[in-house]
């Protein structure tokens, strides 16, 4: 009682679960509760069925999101979307098709994918080849950034170019530099490993998280965020993060959220980081059996007398195949049964439950088990994940996702298909996917069709910047990370399992907008402490005699290139300045530090 | 792809809406983008054949038309008669758990006075109310409105899958589900059904958005007014706006150019607003909540559109000392409560008739007092409304008593769902009338609060 009382006093989110909550949190589902349930008995029922999984939700502190799509919530909405449909002249398909296998696959980006054409597109021998034979093609939507080959395969390889980066890239060539991100444990990374030593539980285990942290506190989880976050500004293994980023959306779990208080830091070192290079057979598999993802989809709580649909429903819907799998609710419920059984121990472990489990024969699309034992239900699952792992519509669901996270919003089909071949025709390895990404013409003609989101764009303002770590890089990235809950994309933090939404058309938000300019003026200012930020009249290096090189050197050291005609006009009209006009300065009369959040508020900065 | 006339399909089950996208938010995204395109040419139809611009309004689906001449912003379209959209819905999310038994007392009631001695209220000190309750002293100030009938409240309210946890509780109301696989909250599902509008449609104040309001509709965060700015200090804010303008015109029909424009035109709104010399026609008393609502009221008074807003106010979790009439905690936070709200509903004069506020806590509490001259976590509670439309004055809702043999494990019984006064709120007020969709897997009792 002295505990809860003290304890509830505040109106935080990070509000502990009071005792008896707790215990029922990591008791394995109680006989009688779930027959109390079922009975019906509205008055026990209120006390009783309490969220055993307290899973989605942040109370006071969800993060602040603008115009976000959500397939959840179009979904939960039922007949929520309105249309005044376009006409699907293309296919021929039935809605009651849709729900059909295989061969449907071609027809879902037929219409959009195949009549995307971006200029170019095939296979190449090599990345530098492919981005030659694109160099001499004509993109179909030209736009204001610079095609320079190696400032886009920064701008989509890595979270933003910086100097020393377009430098190293350059000297190493294309294909090898390629080559080594693919290859992230050969590279040194020490001002990031420096820097993760003011978050010292992203290193823990979740025995030693749970020593170490007050119970239910989400101390570990704020870090996690924040060590993603100091992640992305400074380690040298840039792919490697953009694929952690890429797979913790794609198996998204939350972070923070009450059941990941001691397991979420292990998912993403377990099951993201451990394979986000290897294999997704892998990564599906150590998914479907960690603690933060059983507890946050429900199924810790899944038992064979009250299934939880939830994350059978997810494993399909989200993690493999998706709608396009053909699947139906029969296939959703028998999912559920062959995961029953997973669950959580009372100090956060994975435990298979076999007298949990669910027995009898289950089908889900092509697969089919006896599933006669309830002690050897979890070979079941682990068959089915392998089933799931490799079926085609899951290759196609993948191969999507991750062109248009490299490619463009809407990519071409044959992009699609042939990294889905390739996704097959490797066992579900994932470096070979990358590499023909990178030998196809259709990625290196995409320059500037992707647009920068939140997170993507204020990360990208860092490493331009080059903001370092500091004095109290703890606090300094502390501040960052809930700088960047205020414009709503915090890392990890998308609260439903879709993960962020990828395409430009979601992130449209006025708030969002002016946020992310405001970070601008906060990150060139340097108005949060405990990170070094560096001078901003000292940014242009060797200072032009006039204005208008002045500009041109800073938008070349911010931006990467020259702004259009207009643009410069406008900018030194901002700075009621001629080309000619002298520089007396550095700082430009204090201008400088205005002028530089203009550059990364333009287009040249917002898209990628 | 062409552009359907007239009656079209639109995709009922997931699997449909799947057939347009790889992923279902670029599918409702190519969906919402064609529905846009689709409803502009049949508005220029209709106009060309002579229809005025409210009756196409009128019609179903209104999508890409903005009413009030202003930004349209929303990225999402909601199907079905647009509802009223002159009128505002308040929500005031009371964090803690509101003991409801203080707040609204039962008079001359024996079981509240001995499971309350030593804290209960007296019936002589108290204010307002009806023949079977009366309100906490603190919260006199609202006195005038409740007995003008603009004020009325709704006791025995819970939601039925609320534990005795803030977090799962707050969780779950504000979702207006149990279900873990409703992701939006209630109030996104209530700005889909109400259609589009302008940027300054919904916000909630305050740094984060409540749980009640994730989800796809654009929503703004706002730490009051004025702080929504560009923060370009030095004197080179204005050369700055201009210079962003201009930065944004020359891009073609790049998206990012309309969305640029869309900024700085919503930074101009709120400045106007900020600038605009607001001077209340009411004291408002200090305070985070007090500046919230007057922020809001300003809102509403400026006629931006705004839709739904949410406000937070805390410190309601009194397990101990929770005081007497006169003073402590309750009477404390009854005061901040109720002096702000009546400086809101004063402020807005004629205009409080288009305005609902409602309070909604996660649960109420025991109806025994603690050792610590406290409560503890209960379950059922009040819920409080004031603004146009009530039939008001008056305690609504089952009352099921507080004999021992009517509590629900000690606690007052949720008799009432507050879904009940929420959809009734709805429909009355903002003419949303499907409330299946904001509340799935709920079936809808009359409560009368809404005249």
């Amino acid at each position: 009682m002295a505990q809860r009382r003290a304890a509830s006093r505040h109106r935080a989110a990070q509000d502990p679960l009071g005792p008896r909550l707790a215990r029922l949190v990591h008791d394995p589902l109680s006989p009688r509760v779930g027959k109390l349930a079922r009975a019906g008995e509205p008055t026990l029922l209120k006390l009783v069925r309490n969220r055993r999984q307290v899973i989605i939700g942040l109370g006071a502190g969800v993060v602040a999101t603008g115009a976000v799509g959500s397939a959840a919530a179009v979904l939960g909405g039922g007949d929520g979307i309105s249309a005044a449909l376009g006409d699907a002249a293309t296919s021929t398909r039935t809605p009651r098709e849709a729900g059909a296998f295989a061969d449907r696959d071609a027809s879902y980006t037929q219409s959009l994918g195949d009549s995307i054409d971006l200029g170019a597109a095939g296979l190449a021998d090599t990345a530098s080849a492919a981005a030659a034979a694109a160099a001499k093609a004509i993109p179909t939507s030209p736009n204001l950034l610079s095609r320079d080959p190696i400032l886009h395969m920064l701008r989509r390889a890595t979270f933003g170019p910086t100097r020393a980066l377009v430098d190293a890239a350059t000297k190493a060539g294309i294909d090898e530099w390629l080559e080594q991100q693919l290859a992230p444990a050969t590279i040194d990374d020490p001002v990031a490993e420096k820097a993760l030593e003011a978050f010292p539980t992203v290193r823990m285990t979740t025995a030693q998280i749970r020593r170490t942290v007050k119970e239910f506190d989400w101390q570990a989880q704020y870090e996690l965020g924040q060590a993603t976050l100091a992640r992305q500004f400074w380690s040298n293994r840039q792919l490697f993060e953009v694929m952690v980023d890429f797979w913790s959306n794609h198996l998204n779990v939350t972070n923070p959220f009450d059941g990941g208080w001691d397991v979420r830091t292990s998912y993403d070192n377990d099951v993201i980081r451990k394979h986000a290079l290897g294999t997704f057979s892998d990564m599906l598999k150590a998914s479907a059996r960690h603690p933060a993802m059983l507890r946050y989809l429900d199924n810790a709580a899944s038992d064979r007398r009250s299934v939880n649909e939830n994350y059978g429903r997810e494993l399909l819907e989200l993690h493999t195949v998706g709608i396009d799998g053909g699947y139906t609710e029969k296939d959703v419920r028998n999912s559920a049964y062959i995961m029953t059984g997973r669950t959580v121990s009372n100090d956060g472990q994975f435990r298979y439950e076999a007298s949990r489990h669910w027995i009898d024969p289950v089908r889900v699309l092509g697969f089919k088990h006896p599933n006669p034992s309830r002690s050897k239900g979890l070979e079941v699952g682990e068959k089915y994940l392998s089933y799931l792992a490799t079926h085609p519509s899951t290759a196609k669901n993948i191969a999507r996702k991750l062109a248009v996270r490299f490619v463009c919003d809407t990519p071409p089909n044959g992009l699609v298909q042939r990294l889905a071949d390739t996704y097959l025709a490797h066992g579900t390895a994932i470096a070979p996917v990358l590499r023909v990404l990178f030998r196809s013409k259709e990625f290196w003609i995409a320059t500037g069709l992707k647009t920068r989101r939140p997170l993507e764009n204020f990360v990208a303002t860092a490493r331009a910047l080059g903001v370092a770590p500091g004095s109290d890089t703890r606090a300094g990235v502390e501040g960052l990370y809930w700088m960047t809950q205020r414009f709503g994309q915090a890392p990890l933090a998308w609260v439903p399992p879709n993960g962020y939404p990828d395409v430009a058309a979601a992130w449209r938000s006025a708030h969002a907008t002016l946020a992310i300019w405001n970070a601008h003026r906060a990150l060139v200012q340097g108005w949060e402490r405990g990170l070094s930020y560096p001078k901003v009249e000292g940014l242009v290096g060797r200072r032009p005699a006039t204005t208008g090189p002045y500009l041109d050197s800073l938008a070349s050291r911010l931006v990467f290139q020259k702004v259009a005609a207009p643009h410069r006009k406008a900018l030194l009209a901002f700075l009621s300045a001629k080309d000619g006009t002298a520089v007396r300065n550095g700082s430009l009369g204090g201008k400088v530090e205005h002028l530089a959040p203009l550059l990364l508020d333009s287009i040249y900065h917002a898209l990628r | 792809m062409t552009v359907y006339r007239g009656s079209v399909p639109r995709p009922r089950t997931a699997a449909e809406l799947a057939r347009f996208g790889p992923t279902l938010p670029e599918a409702a995204i190519r969906v919402q983008a064609e529905a846009v395109a689709a409803d502009l040419a049949a508005q220029r139809d209709a106009w060309r054949k002579g229809f005025t611009r409210r009756r196409v309004l009128a019609g179903a689906g209104a999508v890409g038309v903005a009413s009030l001449a202003n930004q349209l912003t929303t990225t999402r379209v909601a199907f079905g008669a647009p509802a009223t959209t002159k009128r505002t819905l308040v929500v005031v999310f009371l964090r803690g758990g509101m003991d409801g038994l203080s707040v609204v007392v039962p008079r001359d009631d024996r079981n509240y006075l001995d499971a309350r001695r030593g804290i209960a209220v007296p019936t002589g000190a108290l204010v307002a109310g009806d023949a079977r309750f009366g309100l906490h002293p603190g919260l006199a100030p609202l006195t005038p409105f409740w007995e003008a009938g603009k004020m009325a409240a709704v006791h025995a309210v819970a939601s039925p899958d609320a534990s005795r946890s803030h977090f799962q509780a707050q969780d779950c109301l504000e979702r207006g589900a149990a279900a873990t696989s409703v992701h939006t909250g209630f109030l996104d599902r209530v700005l889909e059904e109400l259609g589009p509008g302008t940027t300054f449609r919904a916000i909630a104040e305050g740094s984060a958005l409540p749980r009640s309001l994730v989800g796809g509709q654009s929503k703004l965060v706002l730490q009051g007014i004025r702080d929504f700015d560009l923060q370009a200090g030095g004197g080179m804010r204005e050369k700055t706006l201009t210079a962003l303008k201009a930065l944004y015109t020359g891009v073609g029909d790049h998206p990012l150019g309309s969305q640029a424009a869309e900024t700085l035109k919503s930074i101009a709104t709120a400045r106007r607003i900020a600038q605009s010399g607001f001077q209340s026609s009411v004291q408002w008393p200090g305070g985070g909540f007090a500046d919230q609502l007057k922020d809001v009221a300003r809102l509403i008074k400026a006629k931006v559109g705004l839709r739904v807003a949410a406000v937070d106010i805390g410190g309601w979790d009194m397990h101990t000392n929770i005081g007497g009439p006169d003073g402590g905690d309750m009477r404390n936070r009854l005061n901040e409560l109720g002096g702000a709200l009546a400086a809101f509903a004063g402020e807005l004069g004629p205009a409080l008739d288009d305005v609902t506020v409602v309070t909604m806590s996660e649960f109420g509490r025991r109806v025994e007092a603690n050792g610590n001259s406290g409560t503890d976590h209960g379950h059922g509670g009040v819920m409080l409304l004031l603004g146009g439309g009530l039939d008001g004055g008056k305690v609504h809702g089952r009352w099921p008593g507080l004999a021992p043999g009517a509590l629900d494990q000690g606690d007052l019984a949720g008799a009432n769902d507050y879904r009940d006064v929420l959809s009734e709120l709805l429909d009355a007020r903002l003419g949303v009338k499907n409330w299946k969709k904001i509340f799935p897997d709920y079936e809808r009792r009359k409560i009368g609060v809404f005249a």
